[in-house]
């Protein structure tokens, strides 16, 4: 059977931004794949589709689900069908989010440090103090090359007009990028040619960029300085990406176990003695980084590693303390920030905001909260939120009430449709809603993104979640040359 | 590091310690597979006689009782002996405990290796794997599954840098090798009360030999049909058989020498002392020299040395905790 009808029942909802279609007819960056795809029968597509799950299996791309005392291996659901971005389109994502990480990261050391930006007035001092993010053990202490962010997974949006929203900036151990590495690996065995044919730019560079930074990070002026990605460990669900960045970098990758502080040092336990640590790319929450001063609980982290980190006997990256800048009450304040440190006009567009903290703002998103979705400050994940437009009376009732206990840790949005790609679903093409996360890495040299990122899909009809943890998959994105 | 010039490479305890069980698993899957196969053939070929006891005396912690009643039941032993649970040595177990080592240290194996674990392990944990067990031809299921051990050798030995990690994995694989070596002569020999002189059955050690790959040899080695005391001979001295307890501890000292560093030098010249001596020991071992000394006598004793090799290992290499 021949698959003309591929695109028939292609219906893209109201008010909606297609990627693909526009005025029913394929926009010209999806031409040549879609036009390669209507050559593939239904057999063979499908056929596709099952070699991608029996790579990601095979490779142990999985993550593993604890139930009943067993472990069970699934893989995160991956669509076949690239999402494709045009060399405009980047360019134009691409300065916008490094304008956006430029402030960003100057507003870090401003807050950690003079606080202009509160002297000035630009920002109150009580958005900061009440952030649980903001870490006074971070307070007047000059990072190396006055870097904090150099990693992040900045998540942008596409409303109905087709402009580029940001939704929030993870600005902590953003997640993910192996998908985005992974997936095009996938795309190069399922379909075979496609990605030069399509002038595709390669995503390869991530590993080796971000190794050269971390290289350049070492305190110790040392030609091959020790660098090490600290995993909370094969629990953890991200743990396949920390395996395979440490492949793809060479580097050590250890637990917090692995390592130990000694005057003021840290070093790792190998079969050969205690061997000096410079670099740690960690991918352990700030909470649970170093029991003697945070999170006492914590077997995680290493004790002491922050008296190490602040004499500057090692490297941490992210910088500790970061989250006062992604949370989402000082996310509002991103474009003010961009005016008040670069004197420059915000490129991308923040979701407009309200702050469940301010009487009037939460009155009004009460009144209208069919159309909102509101989201607790500090979590992520796409968990502890309400979608208003599919909570039940009761659900809004209950949400209402918990908000009232601490109207700071909340705020609301109004619903943005997010843009919506091609899928392959029971042998034909449908529209499901889609996000993007482009990985920018910040060295002394300055930022430079991969062009490229995760696409993550919200696999379920007419869905707007698309976190992984909420029934979320992901897709290979295209940027196409110039 | 090692991405360019010459680093000196620094293993973690961890990484080491999951390298040497992830191979030391891996060896005893191969081995307990190469096992049932055999007896399983053996089973056939005389029904009224064959018992699984010894197979279960050696590789499972049975309670007497259960494994009175398992003895004759062929597609029970298999069942638990292949993906038994409750079985911490079934091949199941086994296959879980070296890919999860494996998954731990992913960066210090090859992608390729890590594949092969990890696609041996999916094929242990399919839900056919009991009905083939149960209704098909069990030499088919062994084989296909020895097949997936083979190729994870195979693939660790074309494609595992010649570092510290290899000579962890290496000393893993021998030590566990001699130990079931070892085992399985004890075990042979303690069903027909270490006589050397009554059993002159053929089936007896042709089986024996068979299940580990030395069969032919044998044959080659001595014309004059089968002895017990040449089984001894072959099984623990010829240090041309890759399954013999002496050509084991041969690789096991080789790769241990290769750690040899300036850092480190007495839990080296331990560990070193001790292989030397139960090496020694064997090498200038006969046949009668073994029998004099009692073979049950003999084989506890290199058993028990080489555990508290592995134990000293453990303590100056693997220690992180």
């Amino acid at each position: 059977m021949q698959t003309s009808e591929l695109l028939q029942s292609y219906l893209v909802d109201a008010n909606t931004w297609d990627e693909m279609y526009s005025d029913a007819s394929v926009r010209e960056q999806y031409k040549k794949a879609i036009e390669f795809m209507q050559q593939l029968s239904v057999d063979e597509l499908n056929k596709k589709e099952e070699l991608a799950k029996r790579l990601f299996m095979s490779q142990g791309i999985t993550f593993t689900v604890y139930s009943s005392g067993e472990g069970i291996e699934k893989i995160f659901p991956f669509d076949i069908i690239p999402r494709i971005i045009t060399a405009a389109e980047w360019d134009f994502i691409e300065k916008g989010i490094k304008q956006r990480l430029k402030a960003l990261n100057l507003f870090l050391k401003d807050i950690y440090s003079s606080q202009f930006i509160i002297k000035d007035g630009v920002m109150p001092a009580d958005m900061i103090y009440s952030c649980p993010h903001y870490l006074r053990e971070m307070h007047n202490f000059p990072v190396p090359y006055d870097i904090y962010i150099h990693i992040s997974g900045i998540d942008l949006i596409r409303n109905n007009d087709g402009s580029f929203y940001i939704l929030e900036d993870n600005l902590r151990t953003p997640s993910g990028v192996s998908y985005m590495l992974e997936n095009r690996e996938i795309t190069k065995r399922i379909f075979p040619d496609l990605l030069p044919q399509n002038n595709v730019r390669s995503v390869t560079e991530y590993p080796t960029i971000l190794h050269r930074n971390l290289v350049s990070l070492s305190p110790r002026q040392n030609k091959n300085p020790t660098i090490v990605l600290l995993t909370p460990g094969i629990y953890n669900s991200a743990y396949f990406e920390h395996t395979t960045l440490a492949r793809l970098m060479g580097v050590e990758l250890v637990e917090g176990s692995d390592l130990v502080v000694d005057n003021h040092k840290v070093y790792m336990k190998t079969t050969s003695g205690l061997q000096q640590v410079d670099v740690i790319y960690r991918r352990v929450d700030d909470d649970f980084l170093d029991p003697l001063v945070f999170d006492a609980n914590s077997r995680l982290g290493v004790a002491g590693i922050m008296s190490a980190y602040r004499k500057g006997n090692v490297a941490i990256v992210n910088a500790v303390g970061n989250g006062v800048a992604d949370d989402k009450a000082i996310y509002t304040f991103v474009p003010a920030m961009i005016r008040y440190y670069l004197n420059e006009e915000p490129i991308l567009k923040n979701v407009p905001t309200y702050q469940l903290g301010k009487d009037e703002e939460r009155e009004h998103v009460f009144k209208n909260i069919t159309e909102m979705v509101i989201k607790k400050t500090n979590e992520s994940g796409g968990y502890g939120m309400l979608m208003g437009s599919a909570a039940t009376e009761e659900e809004i009732t209950k949400y209402k009430a918990e908000v009232l206990l601490d109207p700071r840790q909340f705020i609301a949005q109004p619903i943005i449709s997010l843009s919506s790609a091609p899928c392959y679903m029971d042998g034909k093409l449908q529209p499901r809603r889609i996000d993007l996360r482009p990985y920018a890495l910040c060295g002394p040299g300055g930022i430079e993104i991969v062009p490229g990122g995760l696409t993550r899909v919200a696999l379920k009809e007419g869905s707007l979640i698309v976190n992984s943890s909420q029934g979320g998959g992901s897709k290979d994105t295209w940027v196409l040359a110039h | 590091m090692g991405i360019r010039g010459a680093t000196i490479f620094i293993m973690l305890s961890r990484v080491a310690d999951s390298l040497y069980w992830m191979s030391r698993y891996m060896e005893r899957t191969d081995g307990i597979l190469r096992m049932l196969k055999i007896n399983y053939a053996s089973s056939q070929d005389d029904v009224q006689a064959f018992s699984w006891k010894p197979v279960l005396k050696i590789f499972t912690f049975l309670e007497e009782e259960r494994a009175n009643a398992m003895a004759h039941d062929t597609r029970g032993v298999l069942q638990y002996m292949v993906i038994g649970k409750d079985n911490p040595n079934s091949v199941l177990n086994m296959v879980t405990h070296a890919r999860e080592n494996g998954r731990s240290v992913q960066d210090h194996i090859t992608k390729e290796m890590w594949q092969c674990l990890n696609d041996f392990y999916h094929t242990v944990r399919q839900e056919e794997l009991a009905n083939w067990l149960q209704k098909d031809d069990p030499i088919t299921i062994l084989d296909m599954l020895i097949k997936h051990g083979v190729l994870y050798f195979g693939t660790t030995d074309i494609t595992m840098a010649r570092g510290e990690g290899n000579s962890f994995i290496n000393m893993g694989k021998y030590l566990e090798r001699a130990v079931q070596s070892a085992d399985i002569l004890d075990v042979k020999f303690s069903d027909v009360n270490y006589d050397m002189d009554v059993t002159t059955d053929t089936t007896y050690w042709k089986y024996l030999l068979l299940s580990i790959s030395g069969y032919e040899l044998y044959l080659k080695t001595y014309r004059g049909g089968f002895e017990a005391i040449n089984v001894v001979g072959q099984v623990v001295l010829n240090d041309q058989f890759p399954r013999s307890v002496l050509y084991s501890i041969n690789r096991l000292h080789r790769y241990f020498e290769r750690l040899k560093s300036e850092r480190n030098v007495a839990d080296f010249n331990q560990i070193d002392f001790m292989i030397g001596k139960i090496k020694s020991k064997v090498k200038y071992s006969t046949p009668d020299s073994i029998i004099e000394e009692g073979l049950h006598e003999f084989l506890t004793e290199t058993k028990n040395e080489l555990f508290a090799i592995g134990k000293t290992l453990s303590k100056n290499y693997f220690a992180y905790t």
